[in-house]
């Protein structure tokens, strides 16, 4: 009964731990969070995309269009 | 392993953007039912051609209308099967990002969001049209400048002034190029007394349709149905009456452009002279509407390289760089 109970305490333990090692310090600075945010909108962050998507065939005169 | 999507739900067309791969499906938003069982009989280009050419047992509909789901179920039912048709199923369940017209309401909303999570999606994720516009058609919204956007799409405009990753000022009209295709109808039927039908409309504007008097200028035989005798008829339109039948929905367009240019701060202002508005969106490819706004704000107007796919591609790179871009979605502002 005895290491059941400590096997679960152990359990709970190493869940709570992970979980705070996981979480890290509370929250993202401004600062940082911002700078993350403007450097994913900059055109080299875009240029991946960009280049991913090639100007389909626009010939066929039978294609709806907006 | 899902890849996630970026959706844009379009009221004429709908592009998906799959990350790692790019755009993935390009469809018009239109789905096929049989009007008895309620089955679903073919959905995007498919269903497109069969619209006004149905038997009586068979409707083609458009579940979109202005940017905003008219049919809930129908909408449910159409992204299902978009999402089939790219590699989801219900043991690959991915992030998505769909674009939505910024004047939504809070029900429309939670519409989009709830069709796309019962359709199969673990995440639903809204960001606004113009403001992925911006990022797909690469503007440089990173910087502290003045950046504007007009998105003119099936059934709304859309018009926002973006600098810092964020919407400064933002106008929108639920007015967009069915609304031009609808004058169109409405103008043939009343001045020539003949039926055309809403594709036959569509061709008149891509054949000879203008905002304002263009270099190559040429007329259109219609065909349609006469409303006096029933038959078959055949009347020439010409660019002058394409012009002035679309005026009021054009003028309407150019309006709201005035009104966020107006909204703008003094010194994010001064930046659209030198760099200009840029045009994106399927109606933007008017003839001479460039010309028109640029005519009547005295601000140039640029193209903008891919207008047809600068929402998806925005949204696209949205879902590719989702932690650090997760303040954009719409939920997460307000």
């Amino acid at each position: 009964m005895i290491p059941a109970i400590i096997g679960v305490v152990a359990l709970v333990a190493i869940f709570f731990a992970v979980r705070i090692i996981k979480a890290g310090p509370r929250g993202e600075p401004g600062v940082v969070s911002f700078r993350k945010h403007i450097d994913a909108l900059s055109p080299e962050a875009r240029r991946e995309v960009m280049d991913r998507v090639r100007p389909p065939d626009r010939d066929n005169p039978d294609e709806p269009r907006r | 392993m899902a890849r996630d999507l970026a959706i844009d739900l379009g009221t004429a067309n709908t592009l998906v953007y799959m990350k790692g791969k790019g755009i993935v499906l390009n469809e018009p938003s239109v789905i096929a039912l049989n009007r008895q069982t309620g089955e679903v009989l073919a959905t995007g280009r498919e269903a497109w051609q069969m619209i006004g050419r149905t038997p009586g047992y068979i409707v083609a509909v458009r579940p979109l209308r202005g940017g905003a789901i008219t049919d809930f179920e129908i909408t449910e039912r159409m992204i299902r099967l978009l999402l089939q048709r790219v590699g989801v199923s219900r043991f690959t369940r991915p992030k998505v990002v769909i674009c939505v017209p910024s004047a939504i309401t809070e029900v429309e909303r939670r519409a989009v969001t709830d069709a796309a999570r019962r359709a199969g999606a673990a995440d639903a994720q809204l960001i606004e049209q113009p403001m992925a516009a911006a990022i797909g058609a690469d503007l440089p919204i990173d910087e502290p400048v003045g950046n504007m956007v007009i998105d003119i799409g099936g059934g709304t405009s859309e018009t926002a002034v973006i600098s810092l990753g964020g919407i400064v000022a933002l106008e929108a009209v639920r007015v967009g190029s069915f609304d031009i295709d609808a004058s169109i109808q409405a103008f043939v039927r009343r001045e020539h007394g003949i039926a055309i039908g809403e594709r036959t409309a569509e061709e008149v504007k891509v054949a000879i349709g203008s905002a304002a008097v263009t270099d190559d200028e040429s007329q259109a035989e219609v065909r349609g149905r006469d409303l006096m005798s029933g038959l078959p008829k055949t009347v020439v339109l010409t660019p002058e009456e394409i012009r002035f039948a679309i005026d009021d929905v054009v003028s309407s367009i150019i309006a709201s452009v005035v009104r966020c240019l107006a909204k703008a701060p003094p010194e994010l202002a001064q930046d659209f002279l030198v760099r200009g508005m840029y045009l994106v969106g399927g109606g933007g490819l008017l003839r001479g509407l460039a010309q028109r706004i640029e005519k009547e704000t005295q601000v140039p107007v640029r193209m903008s390289n891919m207008p047809l796919e600068a929402v998806v591609m925005g949204a696209g790179h949205c879902i590719e760089h989702y932690d650090a871009l997760k303040g954009m979605f719409m939920g997460a502002r307000r």
